[in-house]
């Protein structure tokens, strides 16, 4: 017996989608209704979500599947693909993400964006970024989740771009979408690849499972070999790599900050580029085919968790932090995913969502508080002006420091717990070495922010933001802290109920006892913390003295590592000069060459050919004679 | 009959050629036309030699339309050529060549 | 010699002289009144051919009608307009003359060949012409050739229509705006 809230599943992406449409067109003299109607409408896909979490909590474990067809979308011959939505508990625990927070930060950006001229179409953009986030995570095909995917490409272009009379904004839109499309072309090549080898792109026959998990993966089905297997699963991960702003196509996400910050937020830390990690969750079974896949989603994740944490250390934008934080910690998830604990990097998804999207609003929020400053170096000082936010970012801060019991704490020890339990001791070490790094910018980002004197006769006069703004706020330090319930260890509730999708976890038995790690991560944290209070908060040490003795160390992560400039210097230049190479010496010469060589040659044999027509009619005549003098003695000589 | 046939055709024949040579060296629009009517009327003259060849009326007939026409043609013809001599002052040919590449 | 070949080996040289001094006469009117004459020996040898009623028309129409519209129009426009004998065209007139001979040697190979210089018509042509030329002509004409000849009477009433509209003197804007529009071609 499905739950008759089932069977409403397609009016979530719908509700948005309407405001989006209603927004586009209508935003203008909607004024300020435009907000709250988007926020309204997404808030009633949250209900219905809700509702249909309630619903599928009332069945058995075994039952939770339900597909809802649409229409049918393509018909070609034996190539058939829907239009199908399907619920399971992991595109529910999806759904909840993406509409909850959602809605928050819809509410949260009324006031963000009070005075922005393009207030309407600020929410249209956000309402159909919503749309397509939720048709990603309920597509029950490949194709429907790639039609979502590119659309939160393209919202996130449109919104990174939004202030697009600066330039930088305009840049930094472009390079996101250039840069997530080369992912998003590798993830087309795996679709094509998908088509070729299963016929197919629904999910219920190309992710089969071979023995191992049980769940709703049929255990028949198609036989593919381990290459083809292993090329589609790096195939989706190259677009989950771009689109989770991994190395190496992370570039793109430190600059997409130039949007404003409830779509740094929205897309970029809470929804869209965890997409990624939903994908590689989703198509678990085509990794674990593979085996090479998952390494490679392990090494990257890795990479990407310690490099993009040290590069956190030396920004002074207190958006870049958080970026490069957001990039470091997609990269814990995808660990997590390489280590076969989808519920665990689902778990840390979760947890992340809440306290990242927290720590961004509340940076929107000491930002607009502190009259669009968002040089840490200005600041200073910002908890007396700004107590409440002060209070929750500091919450998130603590969240994703992991400091026990709040929801970062179990996240990030889950996922170490793992690592040294399953014996992978060099993945165990530097990932806790990348959790002192966590506690080490997050916790410079907070003294620097909130502590000290006021830096700057801006962070003099900062104000507490509006109640619309900080009530958000609250609401998601309160899943900051008490989301840990949702997870307390691998026996949680979240991996019980992901259980059906992604199987059991079976934990190994290397590594130290659990209390020993559980000291060790908390350790960590505090250690972290600490330092940044002796450096940042104490007023003991002169840190930009200090920075200067340490210059080119700083520079050097500031730059991130100059993975930027040499991509700047290695691929845009000489991207830069074939491009030029094809503008003005391909196409002006050799083509347009062509082109008007044809026409200059055409001109010249009319030149030509116009003598002949010398406008004298006896000339004409005697052509005529000609030909007739002519034809007579061809035939007269043929007989 | 005891001219043979061939006389007439031969005839016919140089006419024509006389009349070809006469439309392509006179400039004159009058003398062009003359021209042509003798090339009709040679054209004719080797129409009725056949007609008599064949022993056929045909032939004759077909002179008969073709004389019929070649009075429609003179008819127009002359009238352009009228309205072409108010237009530029001239009835030469050579004058008359604004239509050139 | 026999009649018939009397009169064609007088009429013939008159025929291709009149026709070679039309084509190099100076005076229009003379030019005319010498097509005439070839036309007067054209209609001759219609006779030989035993085509009696084409005789006549060509007298009437041909040498009649037509040339008296002709001398008519010369008249129109002006008699002294004689043509300058002056050839602008380069190579136009030794070419002219040249093609026109290759033509004429054509035409004489090609009978040569198609029929033959012996030939003789065949005899029996008053059975064709039976009752009369004119008569036999008709039931050609009105049996086989019915609807051609209720065709050209159309073509003889547009034809008429078509010459008075073409020599009507037209009104003065359209042919100042033809004579701007020739102007501009001129220059361009």
């Amino acid at each position: 017996m499905t739950p008759s809230a089932f069977h409403l599943v397609w009016l979530v992406p719908a509700l948005p989608l309407a405001g989006a449409a209603v927004n586009l067109f209508a935003g203008k003299k909607l004024g300020k209704l435009a907000g709250w109607l988007a926020s309204a409408l997404l808030a009633a896909a949250l209900a219905i979500s809700v509702a249909i979490l309630s619903g599928m909590l009332g069945l058995a474990a075994g039952d939770r599947l339900f597909v809802q067809h649409l229409f049918d979308w393509i018909s070609a011959g034996s190539f058939q693909v829907g239009a199908d939505l399907r619920i399971d508990p992991l595109s529910v625990t999806m759904i909840l993400v993406v509409t909850g927070v959602g809605t928050l930060i819809h509410v949260y950006a009324i006031g963000y964006m009070e005075h922005d001229p393009r207030f309407g179409r600020f929410f249209a953009y956000l309402n159909l970024f919503a749309f397509f986030m939720l048709m990603l995570v309920l597509a029950q095909n490949y194709l429907l989740l790639y039609l979502g995917w590119e659309g939160v490409g393209l919202c996130s272009y449109l919104l990174i771009g939004f202030w697009f009379e600066r330039k930088s904004a305009a840049d930094a839109a472009k390079k996101a979408f250039i840069t997530t499309r080369i992912g998003d072309t590798a993830m087309m090549v795996g679709l094509a690849l998908i088509v070729v080898k299963f016929g197919t792109l629904d999910f219920s026959r190309v992710l089969v499972s071979r023995g191992g998990s049980p769940g709703y993966y049929p255990q028949i089905g198609p036989v593919v070999s381990h290459g083809a297997v292993t090329a589609i699963a790096l195939l989706l991960f190259a677009g989950a790599v771009g689109k989770s702003a991994q190395v190496p196509l992370h570039v793109w996400l430190p600059d997409a900050m130039e949007g404003p910050t409830p779509v740094s937020a929205l897309i970029h830390a809470a929804t869209m580029v965890t997409a990624g990690v939903y994908l590689v969750v989703r198509s678990h079974v085509l990794f674990e085919a593979s085996g090479t896949a998952l390494t490679v989603v392990l090494v990257i994740g890795l990479i990407t968790a310690i490099y993009a944490a040290t590069a956190a250390l030396a920004q002074d934008d207190i958006k870049r932090v958080l970026a490069y934080s957001t990039t470091s910690q997609l990269g814990y998830m995808f660990v997590a995913a390489g280590m076969r604990a989808y519920a665990a990097a689902m778990f840390m998804l979760v947890a992340h969502a809440f306290y990242k999207a927290l720590l961004f609003l509340s940076a929107g929020s000491v930002i607009h508080g502190a009259h669009e400053e968002q040089d840490m170096k200005q600041m200073g000082g910002l908890r007396s002006p700004m107590p409440l936010t002060a209070t929750v970012m500091t919450i998130g801060a603590v969240s994703l420091a992991g400091i026990f019991p709040l929801a970062g704490f179990f996240a990030k020890d889950t996922i170490l717990e793992i690592a040294s339990t399953s014996g992978r001791t060099s993945v165990y070490l530097l990932g806790t070495f990348g959790a002192l790094l966590s506690a080490v910018y997050i916790g410079r980002l907070v003294f620097l922010t909130f502590f000290g004197e006021a830096r700057s006769e801006k962070a003099e006069r900062a104000n507490e933001s509006p109640a619309v703004m900080t009530a958000p706020l609250v609401v998601l330090a309160i899943g900051a802290v008490a989301g840990g319930v949702l997870a307390t260890g691998i026996e949680g509730r979240l991996p019980g109920f992901l259980e059906p999708v992604v199987g059991v976890f079976r934990e190994g038995g290397a590594g130290l006892a659990k209390g020993a790690l559980i000291a060790i991560a908390l350790g960590v944290s505090v250690l972290g913390l600490a330092v940044t209070w002796f450096l940042y908060g104490s007023g003991k040490v002169d840190w930009l003295a200090l920075r200067v003795r340490l210059s080119p160390l700083h520079r050097f992560l500031e730059r991130a590592w100059y993975v930027d400039d040499a991509y700047g210097a290695w691929l845009g230049t000489p991207g830069k000069a074939a491009a030029a190479f094809a503008a003005y010496v391909l196409d002006a010469r050799v083509i347009d060459g062509f082109v008007n060589g044809v026409g200059i040659a055409t001109n010249a044999l009319a030149a030509a050919g116009r003598r002949i027509q010398t406008g004298f009619v006896r000339n004409y005549a005697l052509a005529f004679l000609v030909g007739a003098v002519g034809i007579l003695l061809y035939v007269g000589l043929k007989i | 009959m005891r001219t043979p046939i061939a006389y007439f055709l031969v005839t016919s024949g140089l006419l024509f050629a006389i009349g070809t040579v006469g439309v392509l060296i006179r400039k004159n629009a009058l003398l062009i036309f003359m021209s042509i009517e003798l090339q009709l009327n040679a054209v004719n003259l080797s129409l009725i030699a056949f007609s008599r060849m064949h022993g056929s009326l045909n032939g004759q007939v077909l002179a008969f339309f073709s004389m019929v026409v070649a009075a429609a043609e003179v008819v127009v013809g002359l009238a352009i050529i009228v309205s072409v001599y108010r237009r530029t002052g001239s009835v030469s040919v050579d004058d008359v060549r604004e239509l050139r590449g | 010699m026999p009649l018939d070949n009397v009169v064609f080996w007088v009429f013939a040289p008159i025929a291709v002289a009149s026709a070679i001094a039309m084509l190099v006469q100076r005076n229009a009117v003379h030019a005319a009144l010498l097509l005439i004459v070839n036309f007067f020996c054209i209609a001759v040898f219609y006779l030989l051919l035993g085509a009696p009623f084409l005789f006549a028309v060509q007298v009437i129409v041909y040498a009649g009608a037509i040339m008296v519209l002709f001398l008519f129009v010369i008249m129109l426009l002006g008699v002294d307009r004689g043509d300058t004998l002056r050839e602008r065209l380069v190579g136009q007139r030794p070419a002219a003359i040249g093609l026109g001979l290759a033509l004429a040697l054509e035409v004489f190979f090609a009978v040569r060949a198609g029929v033959g210089f012996a030939a003789k018509a065949p005899v029996g042509f008053e059975k064709v012409n039976a009752g009369g030329n004119a008569q036999a002509l008709a039931r050609v004409l009105f049996r086989d050739y019915f609807f051609p000849f209720e065709a050209t009477s159309v073509l003889l009433i547009v034809a008429a229509i078509a010459a008075m509209v073409l020599a009507q003197r037209k009104a003065r804007a359209i042919t100042q705006a033809g004579a701007e529009a020739a102007g501009r071609g001129e220059v361009a």
